[in-house]
């Protein structure tokens, strides 16, 4: 009896050990996405936006079929926004087999992810980070943006700003690789148009109290500030500079600040405030507007908001380069990526070789009432070849 | 059970003898089991989530031989394994010399910087001294955020090693498979260091000063330096674990110093145990892969976290080392006789 149970007991063991050895082979059937993004903390507005966006992209493929009849599947992990956590949950999504990534949120995150990209055989495309390190000083061939990097932002506010009649400005920006950018940005912006910079201010990423700074900012005697603040952040702190009347005594823009669900939460407190509009819902595409009505069907009338739509881009690129390449091995990916020109939400958009970033226009505008809602409403128009500067040369691309 | 029982249940043996036969028999399989596992276990992401849990529980072992032995909670001691981290880092970044050299450092620098602290710290009690610790990890926090020139702020930075570490390819200290060997010897020979240690005279000092200090120092015992000592092995400890992690991940931020991390080392020591020596290790390991497995079913892990903690100190005071013994015990009742 007891010799009996050993022996079931033992090929019930090795039954299992075949369907364990078994199980890799059917998971390659299916295309693995991994997100890892910020699903608490600071930034946990922006990762959900990217998760919605990356699951809304999979499931409309898998509807259709798949890619050549291979499912999507994706896996979000948590990374707090934090480099050394988005590090380790990449990691471990890769070593799963999730060997694209995508969908990351801070600039820190994806500096720490790039340099190990390599070693995880896996690849990444940035549709959030905006440091210019990732497709400049710091690029990697595993690396492709397809969202606009500070510098692409700097090209038009640099023109904006010659037409503002403040002179005296001051920069809030986040202490973290994207608000350090923009704050230098902006800072040699101002420069080239003669205004004069009274102050700097870079509160650490995740301050909850601003009114130090609101009150040295009002101090300075700035008529114009300038703000690098997403997620969390900005609603603190544009709460806190309604509370102390800099939003009433201040010219107020910024960069990721006032965005769609920004103003959703901040209501009439945002309004009139200036800023770089990456996406709108509103852009007059063919390819937007399909997309737009897809995506108010999904989720209850809805409209995608700016992260959502340039997550849906990186999507919709790591779509067609699996088609192009027949393959979703990350370096086929990769190759099918770099150089080649993919149908996006603006039209057709070529991501260059030389640096991996995606050639796209930009738009500028305020806060105001359209449609009887308050939004971000595009008052200016870049076409792609205005507002994407030529590679800064401070990427040497290594080949695929 | 009164307390007095329950702790010499759980001594290993009695104070000042010398280390039975069986505590090498233990010391050569730990190593073994150790040295094969890779061989074993073919997933890399098994082997690599290992790699760091033991690393994880030598930073709870830290923590949980202050407790133990001094009878001393710490809140700050990812100063100490974050500032093994930066040792590592900092000189490679600005080019200061041989990342050899800055290894040696990442050690020795973080416990002499304990010891010293403790003289003075280990004097004050209670809910002062972790409040003490608590500052202290958060002042070298504030600083890698804040000196961005220097340390690169929030965002970290990759730590570019040479090729070889004292004639060792470096590449052994980042692959799962040979890291997962050197962490886990490098956990076996800190327990079992400590389990021979507090056999010593110095063992049996800081214990009765941890049980009395009043009266360990009418009896003529100088008692903040034996405690002061205490705080720096521990601290040495975190470094090591530090600079384990700085060269298995190749990468530093502030979160390596965060009080986060300071918090989440205690919860490790006292979930696993802390009357136990390899208690801290265990609840390590527990929760490095209760995090993990809770990170991927929710993403309110945090909070299962939390009610897990709770549910462990009310029904397992001792912590799930604790537990074991216990069921060990009442497993094999003769047991606790063989040895005694």
């Amino acid at each position: 009896m007891q010799a009996r149970m050993w022996t079931r007991g033992l090929i019930g063991v090795g039954a299992a050990a075949a369907f364990a050895v078994q199980a890799p082979a059917l998971a390659q059937e299916t295309i693995k996405i991994g997100v890892p993004t910020a699903l608490s903390g600071t930034y946990a507005d922006l990762g959900n936006q990217a998760k919605r966006a990356v699951e809304f992209a999979v499931n409309e493929v898998n509807a259709k079929g798949g890619i050549g009849g291979r499912k999507l599947e994706v896996k979000v992990l948590d990374t707090e926004a934090k480099p050394d956590v988005a590090r380790k949950q990449a990691e471990k999504l890769a070593l799963e087999g999730y060997k694209i990534l995508t969908g990351t949120i801070a600039s820190g995150e994806g500096l720490a992810m790039a340099p190990m990209l390599e070693r995880w055989d896996a690849l990444y495309v940035v549709t959030i980070n905006k440091a210019d390190a990732l497709t400049g000083a710091n690029c990697v061939p595993r690396v492709f943006r397809v969202n606009h990097p500070d510098e692409q932002d700097a090209a038009i506010v640099r023109p904006w700003l010659g037409t503002r009649k403040e002179t005296k400005w001051a920069i809030v920006a986040a202490d973290i690789a994207w608000g350090r950018n923009s704050g230098k940005s902006f800072a040699a912006a101002a420069k080239a148009n003669g205004k004069e910079l009274v102050g700097e201010f870079y509160p650490a990423f995740g301050t909850n109290d601003f009114a130090p700074y609101i009150q040295q900012v009002k101090n300075s005697g700035a008529q114009g500030v300038w703000i690098a603040l997403a997620g969390r952040d900005a609603i603190n702190f544009a709460t806190q500079a309604k509370q102390f009347g800099l939003l009433d005594s201040t010219f107020v823009a910024g960069v990721s600040f006032v965005t769609d669900n920004t103003v959703k939460t901040l209501g009439d407190t945002s309004k009139g405030i200036w800023g770089i509009i990456n996406y709108s819902s509103t852009l007059d595409t063919p390819a937007n507007k399909r997309f737009v009505e897809a995506w108010k069907k999904a989720y209850n009338g809805d409209e995608p908001t700016n992260f959502e739509g340039e997550t849906y881009i990186g999507m919709q690129v790591i779509i067609q380069a699996i088609e192009r390449a027949k393959s979703a091995k990350p370096l086929d990916v990769a190759r099918a990526m770099s150089g080649g020109t993919f149908d996006t939400l603006y039209g057709k958009s070529q991501i260059r070789a030389a640096d991996h970033q995606m050639v796209q226009p930009n738009y500028f505008g305020y806060v105001g009432a359209q449609g009887g809602k308050l939004r971000p409403i595009i008052t200016t128009t870049f076409a792609a070849d205005q507002a994407t500067p030529p590679p800064s040369g401070e990427c040497k691309m290594p080949k695929l | 059970m009164s307390r007095q029982a329950e702790s010499s249940a759980l001594a290993a043996a009695p104070p000042g003898a010398a280390p039975a036969r069986w505590t090498w028999s233990v010391l050569a399989a730990a190593l073994a089991a150790g040295a094969l596992l890779p061989q074993v276990v073919t997933s890399t992401l098994a082997i690599t989530l290992l790699t760091q849990a033991v690393i994880g529980g030598i930073l709870a072992t830290a923590v949980g031989l202050l407790i133990r032995q001094a009878g001393l909670v710490s809140f700050g001691h990812a100063a100490f394994f974050g500032l093994a981290g930066y040792f590592i880092a900092l000189p490679a970044r600005h080019g200061l010399w041989p990342a050899e050299v800055s290894i040696v450092l990442a050690v020795a620098a973080p416990t002499l910087l304990a010891f010293l602290l403790g003289l003075v710290i280990v004097r004050i009690p209670g809910v002062a001294f972790s409040m003490l610790t608590l500052a202290i990890g958060q002042a070298f926090h504030e600083f890698a955020l804040r000196a961005r020139e220097i340390t690169g702020g929030e965002d970290g930075f990759a730590i570019s090693l040479p090729r070889a570490l004292y004639g060792v390819p470096t590449e052994i200290f980042q692959r799962p498979q040979s890291m997962f060997v050197i962490a886990w010897v490098a956990l076996v020979v800190i327990l079992f260091g400590l389990h021979l240690l507090t056999r010593t005279r110095f063992g049996r000092v800081t214990a009765a000063i941890r049980e009395n200090e009043e009266r360990a120092r009418f009896l003529g015992y100088q008692t903040v330096v034996p405690r002061a000592l205490v705080f720096a092995l521990s601290a040495l400890i975190g470094a090591v674990a530090g600079t384990l992690f700085a060269l298995y991940n190749a990468f530093v931020s502030p979160e390596m110093l965060h009080w986060s991390l300071s918090g989440s080392a205690l919860i490790m020591a006292i979930v696993g145990g802390t009357k136990l020596l390899w208690g801290p290790a265990l609840g390590g390991v527990v929760f490095f892969f209760f995090k993990d497995l809770a990170g991927d079913l929710t993403e309110h892990w945090p909070a299962m976290i939390g009610l897990t903690l709770i549910v462990v100190t009310v029904a397992l005071p001792l912590g799930i080392g604790g537990a074991l013994v216990r069921l060990l015990q009442r497993l094999r009742p003769a047991g606790g006789r063989t040895h005694g």
